[in-house]
């Protein structure tokens, strides 16, 4: 019985990410559009293009799905199913309101970035199955920057988990009810800004995007991909980005807990705003180069996020001895 | 220019970079969303296609067939075949391939009748590319179709003639 | 098949990569290939390969009529055609012996200068595109210019009829005489760009993300552009001061006062700063011009009869030269006595800056291949005439 309470629970989740997901996309499009002076999508389902997500799928169906005849057969198939089911499997273990979670654990914000570093498999695996250069350049790079940017992302996640004192999310929600972790003074605000630009790095995202560089690397690991298979990258990016947005907004600005409305209302706002913040970032810089990448990695974010961890724990103890 | 720059205005280029994109965001934006709507036609418009003129008194066409505009076109797209009769020169035909035709209105600036004018409208599109070739008949009848340009061959020879100084239209 | 034994080859002898930007590439501005060998991401050598876009401009101007020509020859550098076209007209006018009426070249150096904005704000928003790629930041940057060029062809067209290939150089003077509203229009269009160009310069030149991508970059040092011939922006940008319409003053230059916009060290940077500083100095060239406007015909010929042909004294040759958005673009013409010229040269700016690429992109990484390539802004209609 709890198993099937569990597949049908798992299954309304696993439809509704992808649907919200689907509809990001529209969402970035209309964004971005409006921010360059220009309309987004607007003919497919007047006047404001709502069935545009659907006909792109429908489109991207029907595509002919070509794999180059020495490609990696088996490898090639397997790196976009690889990322789309690892940054769907992130989603268990967020919690949606203030009390229900897929699945309960009590470590799991641990078990969040294990998900989230399994990426990049999926993604060096299709530069290399590709047997073209231009997706083998793009995978090197991009495995060495999602590599590199774990660092700092692990760091700044501990900071709230030391401030609530656990590793588990729903203990982190509890602990902000005074107020929520990013007003405090310095070590609040500089690890979110460092998991924010962690996590932008981690899903190549602008101003870290040089994996998809289309000026460079015409459409980077994705480059021999047609059909269903470009749109799994696609989609896999975009999971990835509404999961981060959603863990910040339960690490950093206290999830479900707001004054008046119910806790699924204020977790919906805050995730949009950290998602639409993201996609401003996007539409407004331009790309950094890899050496600049690491440097700004290596040299300064590691050290800075060292630091506000070492902070966080001293703030903890001084409480805890006064 | 190799001066080094202050960390306070970086973090400034950085938020003015956001802002501006903030500021974009809220504004009208700048599309014309074309077949609905359409941007207005200026004044001087001339990249419709040709037609061939009737003199508005007596009714007759205006070609005399001398054929200056066949020999000025850069890209060779007009032929034209004289006949005289009735006193003056008439076009027997007057073929004019519009598919080649690099709109540099010489055919136009040549002209001492005034005959061959572009038209102030949008290109219609056609179905078949033999609809592009365009004959005497369809030419006469292109001049129903839209105005005139404000450029017209006479026109253009008096901004030229050099005694006339002073004269602007 | 002879391209993958060649990169075979190089793979195994040298352990460099041969990666091919080839003619269809987002970025590289037209169709023009570079055969990179890469060690890692760094570029150890290049091999460009041109001639894609080659349509026998001077072969065919041997079977054209002198008057028949500048239409043709708009279509070279398509991104700024009244400089192509003004070139060729005062080649003509040197070898034939014709006056231009003053209010002619004035109204010349109004549409000069209005191309040249335009196609300075292509080069920054396609450079723009370089930098960020076509999805993000750089796209913004790209829509941005191309909103604003818009007002600028619009202008365009009100004066002349087509947006772009205006055929407004005529020999012995201009075709189109200005309309009554023209300088209200000019004025608003100059304090809606100047406003801009400020926006931008500020916006980009303190961006740390962008001073890190095109500070140091690509540097060209000053015997480097005299030894390949480079000008315009490109030797600007180094620091010597070579601008033709201050040095050999054509068509009523000399009457303007102007300045002329230098850089330092010959970096990305400091190409891209000479081109929006020039934006600038065209919006008061214009607006100097439309003030100082005399009256009088625009054009010194009899109107364009065909039983008047123009035909040049025989074995005359001549040299004309403006200074396109681009560089230097010379016309040369040699006329053996009938209506055709003999022979026609054009001698063409982007060529020349292109030829820098096998000095200065060895040694950087392939994301700044692009943005050098970027920033020395070939136009391939040019390069291959």
């Amino acid at each position: 019985m709890i198993f099937i309470m569990g597949f049908l629970e798992s299954a309304i989740l696993l439809g509704a990410v992808i649907g919200i997901v689907a509809y990001l996309t529209w969402l970035e499009r209309k964004f971005s559009g409006r921010m360059q002076s220009r309309i987004g999508p607007y003919l497919v389902g007047r006047p404001h293009g709502w069935l545009q997500p659907i006909a792109d799928g429908l489109k991207l169906i029907s595509k002919e799905d070509i794999v180059p005849a020495k490609a990696d057969g088996l490898l090639f198939n397997f790196a976009p199913a690889w990322i789309l089911v690892v940054s769907l499997l992130g989603f268990a273990f967020l919690p949606i309101t203030a009390n229900w979670v897929l699945v309960n654990m009590d470590l799991g914000l641990l078990y969040f970035t294990a998900f989230g570093s399994l990426i990049v498999i999926g993604v060096f695996t299709s530069g290399w199955a590709s047997n073209n250069k231009y997706a083998l350049l793009s995978s090197l790079r991009s495995a060495a920057q999602i590599v590199a940017y774990e660092v700092p992302l692990l760091f700044s996640l501990l900071v709230p988990a030391i401030l609530a004192g656990s590793l588990d999310f729903m203990d982190i929600i509890r602990a902000q009810k005074g107020y929520w972790f990013i007003t405090f003074p310095v070590i609040g605000q500089i690890s979110f800004l460092i998991f924010l630009l962690a996590s932008l790095a981690e899903s190549n995202r602008m101003p870290f995007d040089l994996s998809e560089a289309e000026s460079e690397l015409v459409a980077g690991f994705s480059i021999e991909y047609s059909g269903m298979k470009f749109a799994y990258f696609y989609l896999g990016e975009y999971v990835h980005l509404l999961a981060v947005s959603l863990l910040v907004s339960i690490l950093f600005f206290g999830g479900p807990l707001g004054p008046i409305l119910p806790g699924g209302v204020w977790i919906t706002i805050k995730t949009m705003a950290v998602f639409l913040g993201i996609l401003w970032i996007r539409w407004s810089f331009l790309r950094v180069r890899i050496d600049q990448l690491m440097m700004f990695n290596w040299k300064i974010l590691t050290p800075v996020s060292f630091i506000v961890l070492l902070l966080a724990g001293l703030w903890v103890n001084l409480k805890a001895g006064m | 220019m190799a001066k080094k720059v202050s960390k306070i205005r970086l973090v400034e280029a950085i938020i003015f970079s956001l802002w501006i994109t903030l500021k974009n965001l809220f504004k009208r934006p700048v599309t014309v969303q074309y077949p609905i709507e359409r941007r207005p036609i200026p004044e001087r418009w001339r990249a419709g296609t040709f037609a061939l003129t009737t003199d508005k008194e007596t009714g007759e066409e205006n070609c005399i067939g001398c054929k200056l505009c066949e020999r000025i076109c850069p890209s060779d797209i007009i032929i034209v075949e004289l006949e005289k009769h009735s006193g003056r020169g008439w076009a027997k035909s007057f073929v004019l391939d519009l598919q080649a035709c690099i709109q540099c209105e010489l055919c136009v600036q040549v002209c001492p009748t005034d005959a061959i004018v572009m038209l102030r409208g949008m290109a219609t599109p056609v179905a078949r590319r033999e609809d592009f070739i365009l004959d005497k008949k369809k030419l006469m009848e292109n001049e129903e179709l839209f105005e005139a340009a404000w450029a017209t061959g006479i026109k253009l020879q008096k901004l030229h003639e050099p005694q006339k100084a002073g004269e602007k239209s | 098949m002879e391209g993958y034994v060649e990169e075979r080859i190089i793979e195994r002898e040298f352990g460099e990569l041969a990666l091919n930007m080839g003619p269809q590439h987002p970025s590289t501005h037209g169709v023009f290939r570079m055969k990179l060998h890469l060690r890692g991401e760094t570029v150890v050598n290049v091999v460009p390969d041109i001639g894609y876009l080659h349509r026998g401009v001077e072969k065919l101007s041997e079977t054209l009529d002198y008057d028949m020509l500048p239409p043709v020859y708009e279509r070279d550098d398509y991104l700024c055609p009244t400089a192509n076209s003004l070139a060729f007209v005062l080649a003509v006018e040197k070898l034939a012996s014709i006056e231009v009426p003053r209010r002619a070249s004035y109204l010349r150096v109004i549409t000069a200068e209005l191309q040249r904005i335009a196609s300075h704000l292509v080069a920054i928003g396609t450079f723009g595109l370089d930098l960020g790629g076509s999805m993000g930041g750089g796209t913004t940057l790209f829509l941005y210019c191309f909103r604003d060029r818009e007002k600028v062809l619009d202008l365009m067209e009100s004066l002349t009829g087509t947006r772009f290939h205006t055929n407004m150089n005529q020999i012995g003077g201009v075709r189109y005489d200005l309309y009554p509203d023209f300088a209200k229009e000019v004025m608003e269009l100059k304090q809606y760009l100047e406003k801009l160009v400020d926006d931008y310069r500020s916006m980009l030149e303190t961006n740390p993300i962008f001073l890190e991508r095109t500070r140091n970059v690509g540097i060209v040092t000053q015997e480097l552009a005299k030894e390949f011939g480079a000008s315009g922006p490109v030797i600007r940008a180094t620091g010597i001061p070579y601008d033709i319409r201050r040095s050999k003053p054509y068509s009523a230059y000399g009457e303007f006062e102007f300045n002329i916009p230098l850089g330092t060290i010959g970096d990305v940077f400091d190409r891209y700063l000479v081109r929006i500083l020039e934006i600038s100095e065209s919006l008061s060239i214009v607006s100097q011009a439309l003030e100082g406007l005399p009256e009088g015909p625009v054009n010194s010929r009899k109107p364009l009869k065909s039983a008047l042909l123009l035909k040049p004294p025989k074995g005359a040759e001549a040299y004309g030269a403006v200074e396109s958005p681009r560089g230097e673009l010379g016309v040369f013409v040699v006329s053996d006595g009938t209506s055709k010229p003999y022979r026609l040269k054009l001698r063409s700016p982007s060529f020349s800056n292109l030829a820098l690429i096998s000095e200065i992109l060895p040694g950087n990484l392939v994301a700044d291949a692009v943005a050098i390539l970027g920033s020395l802004d070939p136009v391939f209609g040019d390069v291959d005439r």
